[in-house]
């Protein structure tokens, strides 16, 4: 309503324009015919004039010679110019010698006028002298009549009918015009909008682009605080490695004893240890941008055995089969996360212990259940206590979560759908109460002509 | 379209009107005689300065020679007056621009003595024996009308206006 109102005196004003030159362009036509008009009326009176001082220089040795038939043969002789309806031709004396006038029409006056041109009553009139030798020898008179008012009316008409026309085009095509112009106006405006909210979303995809990279590296820090339980426990007891390895050197050595090199292995063999350990550690908790490369999972998840083993605890006994040997596209970092999220979880759903079995297998088309041809599955597999259909429909909404407050932020399996549908892959839960749930990741098998091999 | 040509004008107070009294035709061929100066252009030489007059020479006695003064007294060609001379003989060293021979006397001997020279001669055809004048007078149609030699003209050095030549009734068209 509001933009109908705006664009109302807009249209009006337009509308008053188009009728102003309109009128201005009937003004022009009529002052176009006015001035056909004067120009037809002086042009021929300069004909009738020429036509005039042409008989009179024609008659001159007639009158000169008071030859009466021979100046009558000139002046019938201008009969063939219909525009002429009466001529006649005067001697010196004035007395009129020749001339002729068309049926309905007065004749010549009998005595000559005097010199004279003019228009009157739709007529030329024209009295020339006829000038022989610088000396006048008589004079010619001439009656025009002009085109009847009818017949000029019917060819300025022309003129006219070709203004209006032009107005009436001018008319339809500036409305055109208009219309036009509208549309386009509501085209930009509308592009111009379109423009702004695109800018808007990529802005907010950017924005949540860093919230999702933040939230990862939360996560992360989340599993390594969940591993820092075994990991310290572990971590100690190669500690003690060492420092009892030290104790019995230093005691050899206090003895004088020389065969200390069994001890000093043993140590360093316990400091390699922890420098392994904590190094993936470090490894695992740096912050890395997501980058996908071909990945052999079979493998990935036989270099992660140690922290697997640590995150797990004792109380877990795991299981490998991984049977897989085709490569996917992912990114290795974030894939060894979400194996250690789904394994911490399965070590959650077990807290009196139990079986955790990690597969990898290979999916030929026929068994894929991905819509594009062969993939990868690896199975998460726990004998722990199993969802309920409810949990299992919610279990990767975010924040959803079933363990008790400051254990889990519920952000694990919603992370790790997001992680997989981003890498084109699937995540399918299987879950029965009391018997455990499987959680298998499906991704698209990665084809190429050559692979790296390292991961 | 109908047209109705008004000839009838007046024809009574013409001076051709029908049978003029014989001297009415004489006045009316003195007029004539000079008034062909007003269409016969003579060559420059002819004149001394452009007010000199035109020489209108007459050869012998009859009855337009008796009747010229009178027509061309006070008539002017232009700036040029009109000067009549009446001759007994004609030479070539006679000043005219216009030389009337009158009827009675043979017209080969002047005409001979002018050959040449920028001179209009005029003649009637009523004479016993023609010669070779530039303008012949003739009455036809109870009407004083003139034949015209303009090769004659031409081999004289005149040049005859073409509105005299289409009022003559026959003209000798110059080579």
């Amino acid at each position: 309503m509001l933009l109908g109102e705006t664009k109302h005196p807009r249209r009006k004003i337009s509308a008053s324009l188009a009728l102003l030159s309109a009128l201005s362009l009937i003004l022009a036509g009529v002052l176009v015919t006015l001035y056909e008009e004067q120009l037809y009326r002086a042009q021929k009176f300069q004909e009738i004039g020429v036509q005039g001082q042409i008989l009179g220089a024609s008659v001159a040795a007639a009158l000169v010679f008071n030859d009466a038939k021979t100046a009558q043969e000139y002046v019938t002789a201008l009969q063939a110019n219909p525009e002429l309806e009466a001529a006649g031709v005067y001697d010196e004396a004035g007395r009129r010698v020749a001339g002729f006038a068309r049926s309905d029409t007065d004749p010549p006056p009998e005595r000559a006028p005097a010199v004279t041109s003019y228009v009157a009553n739709n007529r030329i009139y024209a009295v020339l002298p006829v000038n022989q030798g610088g000396a006048a020898v008589g004079a010619v008179y001439l009656r025009a009549n002009l085109d009847s008012f009818g017949r000029r009316l019917v060819r300025y008409g022309g003129i006219i009918l070709l203004v209006s026309m032009g107005v009436l085009v001018l008319t339809v095509s500036g409305s055109a015009q208009r219309a036009l112009t509208l549309a386009n106006t509501r085209l930009e405006s509308q592009a111009r909008q379109l423009a702004a909210s695109n800018l808007k979303l990529q802005a907010e995809m950017q924005e949540r682009e860093k919230a999702e990279e933040a939230l990862r590296q939360s996560q992360k820090m989340e599993a390594i605080g969940q591993l820092s339980g075994g990991i310290a426990h572990d971590f100690n007891n190669l500690l003690s490695i060492v420092k009892g390895n030290l104790q019995l050197l230093q005691r050899r050595v206090a003895q004088g004893r020389t065969d200390i090199q069994r001890y000093l292995d043993s140590a360093n063999e316990g400091v390699t240890r922890a420098a392994n350990l904590t190094q993936r550690i470090l490894a695992f908790s740096r912050r890395q941008p997501l980058s996908p490369k071909p990945v052999y999972l079979s493998q990935l998840v036989a270099n992660i055995d140690d922290l697997l083993r640590h995150s797990v605890g004792d109380t877990v006994r795991i299981e490998m089969k991984l049977n897989a040997d085709w490569p996917v596209l992912c990114d290795a970092n974030q894939m060894e996360n979400v194996i250690i999220n789904l394994a911490i979880n399965a070590r959650d759903a077990m807290p009196a212990g139990g079986t955790l079995t990690i597969e990898t297998a290979n999916h030929p088309p026929s068994h894929s259940r991905m819509p594009s041809g062969d993939c990868v599955a690896l199975t998460v597999r726990d004998t722990g206590t199993g969802m309920s259909e409810e949990v299992r429909q919610k279990a990767v909404e975010p924040f959803f979560t079933t363990k008790p407050p400051g254990r889990g932020t519920g952000l694990g399996l919603s992370m790790t759908f997001g992680y997989v549908r981003q890498s084109n892959g699937d995540l399918i839960i299987e879950s029965e109460l009391g018997k455990g749930t499987a959680i298998t990741i499906l991704m698209p098998r990665y084809v190429t002509e050559s692979i790296p091999v390292n991961v | 379209m109908l047209a109705v040509c008004i000839t009838a004008l007046a024809q009574a107070s013409q001076v051709t009107a029908a049978a003029p009294p014989e001297s009415l035709e004489y006045a009316v061929k003195a007029t004539f005689l000079y008034k062909f100066a007003n269409f016969v252009n003579w060559p420059p030489a002819a004149f001394e300065t452009p007010s000199s007059p035109v020489s209108l020479c007459v050869l012998g006695n009859d009855a337009v020679a008796a009747v010229v003064d009178q027509a061309a007294a006070g008539q002017m060609i232009g700036e040029r007056p009109i000067a009549v001379r009446h001759l007994q003989a004609v030479s070539a060293d006679s000043t005219c621009h216009i030389l009337y021979v009158a009827v009675n006397i043979p017209s080969a001997e002047a005409e001979d003595a002018v050959r040449g020279k920028p001179v209009l001669t005029v003649t009637d055809t009523s004479r016993a024996t023609m010669g070779k004048s530039i303008v012949s007078f003739v009455v036809q149609d109870n009407r004083v009308r003139f034949d015209i030699d303009d090769a004659q003209a031409a081999e004289s050095g005149l040049a005859i206006s073409s509105k005299l030549l289409s009022l003559a009734r026959t003209v000798r068209p110059r080579p």
